[in-house]
């Protein structure tokens, strides 16, 4: 891209994407304020934010289509050169496995571009592979310059900034939508809250609070989108803390009730555990790059790099000398050299140790985010949120900010962080999809259900499947807000039953709902009719299909780590199962409460619309597979070192798969997922569909394991024990040193405090006053006409003249050398 | 030389360019007599004396700012884009109304046969002195502090005073330095006692009068001490005589010289410390201040501050020079000043905890302030009393005083806003309630729109008094602090002046939050109706308010810090 033609592209996206970002903002104001004059039973609120994020989602496809023809859709263009063939070559069945040269197999170097060193690439010259070639930063703002350390308001706009703004506002808007019915028993001026139980037996009584939920939905959505947005890591942090606050505010929506309140602190503190890693971070990547920007490709300014430039060079290679704890990178200055320190001449680099602690650290923020296991305890409690807000934090905004922040600071990671992000992504995938097979509670499998799928995005990441964690990252959110609604339809209509064993032949009363919540389920469970040319799917299945080739991929460079495969696959098939199972239980089988059942309806129309609208993308968002056009979108921001692969002997030897030995894979992954995954579904059949087999008996005979996976694994239990008791037990032995000590030197200081002011007072009154009393004594008694003047106050303030200069003379000279 | 020639040469060379740099001060004597005579023919009943004043000290502001575009750009280029070009062609068209040219005003340097100086740092200082004299006038046209009979009257003193303070802006003499001083002084204390009506007024100008006097006098003893001993009353060759004088003695008690230059500096500080209300000579002040009119006495605690300020930095430059002694001598001196202001803000802060009037507590507020700013100051001694390359490293002290120059003409800048929006917003409760108690602002916040408007506005310079980002206050404190902190580095007792410091603006937390309280907390009293103030006042407010936020959080904090920085630096290349 010319610099000429990066400006006039930087500036047209720049505003584009900011009035998307700041629309919801404003929306938010409005509605805060204007809030108070409104009435409680209008309804104008929710269509202005409606409005704001309609108009987010309007503007961001004006963006892409900018964008696009920008880069003359050179995106979709190259990809297809270069991809198209090896995807040939993995998907046809019958390809004899070809010459596998394993993952070391470097990359021709011809393949790499230079955009931003070089002089400047036509578009088809630069290679889809190189991070920047489509890519835009640049600043919108300069907040504050301290020293060295200037914090701005940036922006960087690649293809996956901009799927991930048509992604969210267009989630958000159907979410928006489907809330204008589901909050519309908050339109009065007394609403009865009937899970807050008053002595007396009384419920609680309050005004609705419709305009305020939907003032905290457009809050979450700008912050959501200033994340993405975001063209330095600090700047994410704000909208990252931004994004937690907002989720703090929704989750506890239902203040009165106990457990909503507790749940919306325990995701809050959860999160606060991440972002302290966030910060140590923050702090190493400040102190040891200077800078906080992600990069800089403005051909207009050679030579100031950002992070991922700095560490890694055109070709994706980090570049480092010594070992053991001498071990360094050395960074780069954007321009093909080395960067130098201004100061000392010595080319600048970093401890390797230190740069595997700043991506542990930032990663550590993503696990709070994203509820990865050890923090993923949050994300079950924060159903207590009205059933919108779980599907807007679920699918398209909280959950997905950690996902997406790791795949955006990916270049930032070298493979032994990597090898961390995937184990913890295994760990958490098989946690949760386990814990979701006993659950009974319809959103709480669901909740369950996101865990899993946010570690597979995880590990996919961490097994060097860039792609295949964004694809799915997108596929997801769009099939899991279209489950939460549909569930939040079902929950609606069954007026507020969440329990599915109340549930069961609602397919009769609600069939929309039914049907929607069937093409997530399908396209979560990974099925599909294989053909010999491409397989007729959902989404769900071409994403999990991405990651399961990446971990077999890994698995045969890296014999030892092979649970980074096993375990996925086994999770694919509970999956299946337990999705399955939920459809069953509700929407099939006879009816086992028949109150509820008798007392169900159909949703209104404003809430089925949005349904239909996320059921098409559900089903069709991803089609054509890696070939297809999301995939090519996300193929065009794939770091550099994600498609070479990487070999890596150093304190963890780890081989990353390139895309090629991926694809050599990708057959036999694709039908052992999907042989699991009919296994799940067909087993689901048999225990709740046809009810050949008694659940119940099975649970009796695994009594201990069904108490362990209803106990979530003991995770509460575990944290209450490691944390919460020994936590208390200080704090009582703080509270006896606080009120002992503490506060006896804390009222000692007071007092002293109280008693040095009111000797100053006395000082400069009482003092003073007393003095000009005896003085005014002495002259009233000797006149009486100038006696109201007071003129012994004056004396006395033209004697201390006297004193001070004297004291200042004294205190001179007391000091002065002899 | 005899007086003849003096004068000779003093009308040959110097006087056209005097006259040009003196233009504003020339326009407010010219607007007094006008508003004298317009008093005398009777024309005051149809046009109200506000106006007559208020059009000469716009004109006298116009002027000064045609000469800060001389300083910035002599030849009065004109930029190429249109905002710019406009602009400058209207300051070409007032530097040809008034007459000003570029080898008058453009040239910076001594003037008046060297008694003043002209540089870029007295432009300034005049430049806000004036906006100030504009404002205090739109102030008491709002609250009507003067009535039809007495406008004249006062207008004519607040001028006067104006005259004083920008003169005393550029002093190169110690004979400026005290003519100034007084010519400031005398009008205000008319002021204090404009309340003519209440006793308490009277008796508050009185002691202000006496105090002035006292102080006056101490301060002439000082001067004639210093003139005597070096033979000279010119600024610029103290530090040469000073050299001479010690003749290789070593800088201690046993030194004549030593002792008489400290008895001069320490009299003559008295002055400028009772101008400043430093401790221990800051008793006029809460008293002055809570006899005078809240307009009154933001005026006197922003502009003589201020216009002293500038004073004290071009006499505090006077005694810095290169040789050994007189670095002690400067060291000494930045030292002593630094405890003088430790002293002061921890007075003031602890005696303002108590108070229950308005305008005595900000009174003492004022002298706590005087005593962070006088800081810088110190800061600054210290470090040019800095050999090069000595415990400072890699800094350089020069650039380091600059720096803590800065520092100090930043705060003034914050503080002509902040401290003009408090005693602005007594102003305004007092119209209301006829109270200036602590009390009579409780529930204030319970009044109509524009009330609430004054109240936010009111929090803003509170919050700001007490430095809390990002309001400009906050980096007004951060900068001195910044150049007390690489101060510490040549002398340990500025660090135990920093902690003072911190401490201090821990406690000014408490009393400012208190009057927060009572706006927005406490509930109205019971028998007392919400107030409803006019629009103008709150517009007025927002306009003085939002400088506070603006000078913080956003570009033109750096761009007041960087003009700020190139006037400090003014004062030293």
């Amino acid at each position: 891209m010319s610099p000429e033609q990066f400006a006039s592209t930087g500036a047209a996206l720049k505003w584009l994407l900011g009035l998307a970002w700041l629309l919801p903002l404003a929306g938010f104001c409005i509605e805060v304020l204007g809030g108070y004059w409104t009435d409680r039973r209008s309804r104008a609120p929710a269509w202005l934010a409606v409005g704001c994020i309609g108009g987010g989602f309007v503007l961001s496809t004006i963006a892409f289509v900018t964008w696009g023809s920008a880069t003359h859709w050179g995106a979709f263009a190259v990809v297809d050169d270069h991809h198209g063939d090896a995807h040939a070559r993995g998907q046809s069945p019958d390809a004899a496995p070809a010459a596998v040269t394993g993952a070391q197999a470097p990359a021709a170097p011809a393949e790499h571009g230079h955009p931003h060193d070089g002089p400047p690439h036509g578009h088809d010259a630069a290679h889809a592979s190189s991070p920047y070639a489509f890519a835009l930063s640049g600043s919108f703002y300069n907040l504050a310059t301290f020293g060295g350390l200037s914090i701005d308001i940036d922006y960087y706009i690649d293809s996956l900034t901009i799927v991930m703004f048509m992604m969210v506002t267009l989630i958000a808007t159907c979410i928006h939508l489907f809330a204008m019915g589901y909050m519309s028993d908050e339109l009065t001026d007394n609403y009865e809250d009937h899970e807050v139980h008053l002595p007396g037996g009384r419920h609680f009584h309050r005004p609705g609070r419709y305009y305020r939920f939907f003032s905290y939905l457009s809050l979450f959505c700008f912050a959501m989108l200033g994340l993405v947005l975001a063209g330095n890591i600090f700047q994410v942090f704000v909208f990252w803390e931004l994004v937690g606050v907002c989720s703090y505010l929704l989750i506890g929506f239902y203040v009165e009730r106990k457990s909503a309140s507790t749940a919306a602190n325990k995701a809050f503190v959860m999160n606060r555990v991440g972002d302290f890693g966030f910060l140590i971070g923050l702090m190493i990547l400040w102190t040891w790059f200077g800078t906080f920007r992600f990069a800089n490709t403005d051909p207009a300014q050679p030579g100031a790099p950002g992070l991922f430039q700095m560490v890694r060079d055109a070709d994706g290679h980090i570049h480092e000398h010594g070992a053991g704890l001498d071990r360094a990178v050395v960074l780069n200055d954007g321009l093909g050299g080395a960067a130098v320190d201004a100061a000392s001449g010595q080319p600048r680099s970093i401890p390797f140790w230190l740069l595997i602690a700043a991506g542990l650290g930032i990663f550590a923020g993503c696990i709070g985010k994203s509820a990865q296991f050890p923090l993923q305890t949050w994300l079950p409690d924060a159903m207590e949120g009205p059933t919108p807000v779980s599907a807007l934090v679920h699918s398209a905004t909280m959950v997905a900010a950690g996902v997406y922040l790791a795949g955006r600071f990916y270049p930032m990671f070298v493979p032994e962080v990597l090898l961390v992000i995937a184990y913890i992504g295994c760990i958490t995938l098989f946690i949760g999809a386990t814990i979701a097979i006993v659950v009974t509670d319809i959103k709480r499998v669901l909740a369950y259900s996101t865990i899993s799928q946010l570690g597979y995005m995880m590990l996919a990441l961490g097994v060097g499947g860039w792609f295949a964690g964004l694809f799915h990252l997108i596929t997801h959110a769009f099939f899991k807000s279209l489950m939460f609604l549909a569930s939040g339809s079902v929950i609606h209509g069954c007026h507020h039953v969440q329990d599915m064993q109340e549930m069961g032949g609602l397919r009769r009363k609600m069939p929309i709902t039914a049907w929607a919540m069937l093409v997530g389920v399908i396209a979560i469970a990974g099925l599909a009719i294989p053909t010999p040319w491409m397989a007729i799917a959902f989404s769900g299945y071409h994403s999990k299909d991405a990651i399961l080739a990446t971990s077999l991929a890994f698995m045969s460079q890296n014999r030892q780590h092979f649970l980074l495969f096993l375990l996925p696959l086994a999770t694919a098939g509970i999956t299946a199962f337990y999705m399955f199972r939920l459809w069953f239980m509700t929407f099939s089988g006879k009816p086992r409460n028949q109150h509820v059942y008798d007392h169900a309806h159909e949703s209104p129309w404003i809430m089925l619309g949005p349904l239909v609208i996320l059921s098409v993308f559900a089903a069709v968002c991803a089609v054509g597979g890696e070939g297809g056009p999301l995939a090519r979108m996300l193929f065009a921001s794939e770091p550099t070192q994600a498609v070479a692969g990487a070999a890596v002997a150093g304190t963890v030897a780890v081989n990353l798969p390139g895309h090629a030995l991926i694809h050599e894979y990708h057959t036999t992954a694709g039908i052992a997922a999907l042989l699991a995954a009919l296994t799940g579904a067909v087993l689901s059949y048999v225990f709740y569909g046809a009810g050949l087999v008694n659940p119940a008996t099975i649970r009796s005979q695994l009594s201990g394991l069904h108490s362990f996976l209803i106990e979530k694994w003991e995770f509460d239990a575990l944290y209450d024990a490691m944390f919460v008791r020994p936590v208390h037990v200080v704090a009582r032995w703080a509270q006896g040193f606080d009120q002992k000590y503490l506060d006896g030197f804390l009222h000692a200081t007071g007092r002293a405090v109280v008693w040095i002011s009111k000797w100053d007072r006395k000082f400069d009154e009482t003092v003073v006053d007393r003095a000009v009393n005896v003085v005014g004594d002495a002259t009233y008694a000797a006149g009486a006409s100038l006696r109201r003047l007071q003129t012994g106050r004056l004396r006395q303030y033209v004697m201390f003249i006297a004193f001070g200069v004297l004291g200042l003379f004294l205190l001179m000279f007391a000091f002065l050398p002899r | 030389m005899t007086v003849t020639q003096l004068l000779d040469r003093f009308i040959s060379v110097d006087l056209l360019r005097s006259l040009e740099i003196f233009c504003p001060e020339l326009i407010l004597s010219a607007t007094v007599v006008l508003l004298l005579l317009c008093r005398m023919i009777g024309v005051d009943r149809r046009i109200p004396a506000c106006w007559i004043a208020l059009a000469g000290s716009l004109a006298a502001f116009l002027g000064v700012v045609v000469q800060l575009r001389f300083m910035q750009s002599p030849g009065l280029e004109l930029p190429s884009d249109f905002f710019g070009w406009a602009i400058g062609g209207a300051v070409r068209g007032l530097a040809a109304l008034f007459h000003l040219t570029e080898e008058g005003v453009g040239t910076p340097g001594p003037y008046f046969t060297g008694l003043m100086m002209h540089d870029a740092l007295a432009v300034m200082f005049r430049l806000g002195l004036l906006l100030l004299l504009v404002l205090t006038l739109s102030l008491t046209v709002l609250t009507g502090l003067p009535d039809q009979e007495d406008g004249a009257d006062f207008y004519t003193l607040l001028l006067g005073a104006v005259v004083g303070m920008l003169m005393a802006t550029g002093v190169n003499h110690l004979l400026m330095l005290f003519l100034s001083i007084e010519m400031m002084s005398v009008p205000s204390y008319a002021m204090v006692g404009y309340l003519k009506g209440r006793r308490q007024s009277s008796e508050a100008a009185l002691k202000f009068v006496v105090y002035g006097a006292g102080s006056a006098g101490v301060m002439l003893y000082g001067l004639s001490l210093l003139a005597g001993l070096f033979g000279t009353a010119n600024f610029h060759e103290f530090a040469a005589r000073f050299t001479v004088a010690m003749a290789g003695e070593p800088f201690s008690l046993t030194s004549g010289v030593v002792i008489l230059t400290l008895l001069g500096v320490a009299m003559l500080f008295v002055g400028i410390a009772f101008k400043l209300s430093l401790v221990p000579f800051h008793f006029w002040c809460p008293d002055a201040f809570e006899g005078a009119s809240a307009e009154v006495a933001g005026f006197l605690s922003i502009a003589s501050k201020a216009a002293v300020f500038g004073a004290l930095l071009r006499f505090a430059t006077a005694f810095t020079g290169d040789g050994e002694s007189i670095r002690q001598l400067t060291s000494y001196l930045g030292v002593g000043l630094a405890v003088v202001g430790a002293a002061s803000m921890t007075l003031g802060n602890l005696a303002a905890y108590t108070q229950s009037n308005l305008k005595r507590m900000l009174a003492y507020s004022t002298i706590a302030h005087a005593g962070y700013m006088v800081l810088a100051v110190a800061a600054m001694m210290v470090f040019r009393s800095a050999a090069p390359g000595g415990l400072l490293g890699s800094r350089d002290p020069l650039q380091e005083s600059v720096l803590a120059v800065e520092g100090l003409i930043y705060y003034l800048a914050v503080y002509l806003f902040m401290n003009l929006m408090a005693f602005a917003a007594v102003a305004f409760i007092r119209n209301e309630t006829y109270r200036e108690d602590i009390d009579a602002c409780r529930g204030l916040i319970t009044g109509n729109f524009w009330t609430q408007l004054v109240c936010v506005a009111l929090l803003l310079s509170f919050a700001s008094l007490i430095g809390i980002p990002p309001l400009g206050g906050f980096f007004a404190k951060f900068l001195i602090f910044r150049s007390i902190f690489v101060a510490g580095y040549l002398h340990p007792v500025l660090w135990g002046v920093l902690a003072i410091a911190g401490l201090n603006t821990v406690i000014s937390l408490f009393y400012y939050f208190r009057v927060m309280r009572a706006v927005f907390i406490l509930p109205r009293a019971e028998n007392q109706r919400p107030l409803e103030m006019p629009g103008v006042v709150a517009a007025y407010s927002v306009i003085i308010a939002l400088p506070i936020f603006l000078l913080g959080a956003s570009p033109l904090q750096a761009r007041l810090s960087e003009t700020a920085r190139a006037i400090s630096a003014s004062l030293f290349y």
